[in-house]
């Protein structure tokens, strides 16, 4: 606690640097993600290995695609941008598989009734498809913000600005109230961010609660 | 008017689920194929708003072929009702209502304050207007059916089983309210049911249907009860079920009808 | 992609692949690490989300949990164990088992709870104690997702387990934070497909033990001609 009282506002500082690399790493995923989900729900020929292909994007180690990105998109090693894109990398692997779930879920009682009083393909995306996939979506996007907020620290090992420098910067100089301080204001941050993401739910399918 | 011209769906696994139908449907009159499932009914209705297209053979509406032009533009003018009302869960009852005229380019404000009346005109009170379909009853869920359908107040209703999936004190009711709205609005309804019961209480005319829409008999109710084409036909319309066969016995000076248990159905009015 | 061929060119070096930090102990220290941490996470996760699972109560509790695990950053436990523990394997392994635990909770409750209720109500009501009720009718037809739940959790520690190397001197991690430190990126990139191939090596064999779990004890009758 005497750590936090003496440091707080590096820790402002480095939570306005965390989010700034988490929250365009989510919507940049979610962008990507769920259209590759919906070609995967469609047309399951080609989607069903684009599929397997991103979801096994997670199994590369961090460490190194941060080095193998900025050989392939041309971005400085030690950049955010090179961050950003590791973060969405894996934000698309995360919730490619949830997206198709999502666009699976979908009542195709519902869907055909949708298709029969005249709804065209475009409008059956966007007022049908959408909106009853988004309850799975959302929970596919909660899952993803709260492993970004996590992974964001790693960054500190490439020396990219985050909460992480704390874990790092306190485990070289052994102090334990810094590490302990990083973990536990990640933990928050990712915790706020859900519970946001839960209130934005519920207020945009009312359907649900009121059912 | 809706014609059938020797239409047959064959599905890509070769299984064939209507041969070779034939039938008109004429305007401001309700027709019902009846059946039990595999007979083709549901087919043969999609066949009109083309969820399903026919192998050969042709669907026409007012003698244009259904396949000229866009299937999405031709079913918006086509009222659909079909099981559990088919309603969106994600929208208030309001605005499924509302969905076919906003997609026609309807104001909304416009859509909804003419969903109102049709929530009136279907039996209902404004009061459901603003739930969602989760929160009704399934009575309620199929009248909002009924109400979406007439929306973009379409000549054609086509309605698939509509009363299916409600108990039958409350199918009974939706009939009737079918029945009352469409002495008022005359519109051409193709119903699909296995219920031959509500066959014969809503088609002015009903047409029988074995396997693959072969037409087992057409006529209306009166004539396909009177006059069962074959031992299919009565068997299905039930004519050898004891409850259909009525005699009448003089009760007190009143005629008193009796089925073929001996239960009393009715009193004879004076003068009948 | 000049790094690519480096990369692949730093593999085939055979005197990588030999000694106390060659590749073939690396790989052996790594899946080590890998299977300790699995066994002593599963120790844990396994029988709390059965029991949970088979009381049908406590899916928010499940859910709180697995979320705010997954909320804690691996490299914070890291560091926080690694400072408390000193250098050596438990630092890693307890963070590693903290990272594992969410999948294999959630996959062991979801398997059990997912099952259609009126089997097990019909098993208690010919008879079956709780006991028979769990070992013989919710763990069989539960297998399958628990296996999925392993099969996510593997993923996770193995790709993760490179970060032990932060603190320890053990698994392929070992190449990364060498490559690191004196910018040698195909020694990087090498660990880096090691760790990817193992992966995919584990990947293959949890999934086929998913379809025999499915094919043989969850859903036999699928087998019937």
């Amino acid at each position: 606690m005497n750590w936090l009282r003496l440091n707080w506002t590096q820790v402002v500082d480095l939570t306005v640097d965390h989010l700034l690399l988490s929250v365009p790493a989510i919507v940049i995923s979610v962008l990507v993600a769920v259209p590759i989900g919906r070609l995967a729900h469609r047309r399951p020929r080609w989607g069903s290995p684009l599929l397997g292909a991103a979801s096994l994007m997670y199994a590369i180690p961090a460490l190194p695609l941060l080095i193998i990105i900025p050989a392939v998109f041309g971005t400085p090693l030690r950049s955010s941008a090179t961050m950003v894109i590791a973060l969405s990398i894996y934000g698309v692997a995360l919730l490619v598989r949830t997206a198709a779930d999502a666009f699976a879920s979908v009542d195709t009682h519902t869907r055909d009734a949708a298709v029969a009083i005249g709804c065209s393909p475009r409008s059956l995306l966007w007022r049908v498809d959408l909106p009853m996939a988004l309850p799975v979506l959302l929970s596919g996007i909660r899952v993803v913000t709260v492993s970004t907020i996590g992974l964001v620290t790693i960054g500190a090992l490439i020396g990219v600005s985050s909460l992480g420098n704390l874990l790092t910067d306190g485990f070289q100089r052994g102090i334990a109230g810094e590490v302990l301080t990083g973990v536990v204001v990640t933990v928050l941050l990712a915790l706020v961010l859900d519970g946001l993401l839960l209130l934005a739910g519920r207020l945009l399918t009312p359907w649900r609660v009121s059912a | 008017m809706i014609q059938f011209e020797q239409v047959s769906k064959v599905y890509a696994r070769g299984s064939v689920a209507v041969e070779d139908f034939t039938l008109v449907v004429p305007s401001h009159r309700t027709v019902v194929l009846v059946g039990s499932s595999g007979s083709g009914k549901t087919t043969l209705m999609r066949m009109v708003n083309r969820m399903v297209d026919p192998t050969s053979g042709r669907v026409l509406i007012d003698d244009v072929d259904v396949r000229e032009g866009d299937p999405v533009k031709l079913r918006r003018r086509i009222g659909y009702v079909l099981q559990q009302g088919g309603l969106l869960p994600h929208r208030t009852v309001v605005d499924n209502i509302a969905t076919v005229p906003v997609l026609n380019g309807t104001s909304r404000r416009q859509a909804h304050h003419d969903a109102l009346g049709l929530l009136e005109r279907v039996g209902l009170s404004s009061e459901v207007a603003k739930r969602y379909p989760a929160q009704l009853s399934g009575g309620q869920q199929q009248r909002v059916g009924v109400a979406r359908a007439l929306a973009s107040d379409p000549n054609i209703l086509l309605m698939d089983e509509p009363f299916g999936a409600v108990d039958p004190i409350v199918r009974r009711d939706l009939q009737d309210e079918l029945l009352r709205l469409q002495a008022d609005l005359g519109k051409t309804i193709l119903f699909v049911t296995h219920d031959i019961d509500e066959a014969f209480r809503l088609g002015d005319e009903v047409v029988v249907l074995r396997e693959r829409g072969q037409i087992a008999q057409q006529g209306t109710p009166e004539q396909i009860l009177a006059h069962p084409a074959d031992d299919f036909v009565r068997h299905f319309i039930g004519a050898d079920r004891s409850e259909r066969s009525l005699t009448t016995t003089r009760v007190d000076g009143r005629l008193v009808v009796v089925d073929g248990q001996g239960r009393p159905v009715g009193v004879m009015r004076d003068g009948a | 992609m000049n790094l690519f061929a480096q990369a692949l060119a730093w593999l085939g070096d055979g005197t990588h692949w030999q000694g106390s930090s060659g590749i073939p102990t690396r790989v052996l220290q790594h899946l080590g690490i890998t299977l300790l941490t699995l066994v002593i996470a599963a120790a844990i996760a396994w029988p709390a989300g059965v029991l949970v699972g088979h009381t049908r109560r406590g899916s928010g509790m499940i859910g709180a949990i697995t979320g705010g695990a997954r909320a804690i950053p691996t490299l914070g436990l890291l560091t926080l164990f690694g400072l408390w523990l000193g250098i050596g394997l438990s630092a890693p392994v307890l963070a590693l088992v903290v990272l594992a635990i969410p999948s294999l909770l959630a996959g062991a409750y979801a398997g059990i709870e997912n099952i259609d209720a009126t089997i097990p109500q019909a098993a208690k009501a010919i008879g079956m104690t709780p006991a028979q009720v769990i070992r013989s009718v919710e763990l069989p037809l539960a297998l399958p997702v628990i296996i999925g739940g392993l099969r996510s959790a593997t993923l996770q520690v193995v790709a993760t387990a490179t970060l032990a190397a932060y603190t320890s001197d053990t698994g392929l991690g070992r190449y990364l934070f060498a490559g690191l430190k004196t910018r040698d990126y195909p020694q990087m990139l090498g660990g880096a497909l090691l760790v990817v191939v193992l992966t995919l090596v584990l990947e293959l064999v949890l999934a086929s033990c998913q379809r025999l779990a499915t094919n043989r004890v969850a859903h036999p009758e699928r087998n019937l001609p």
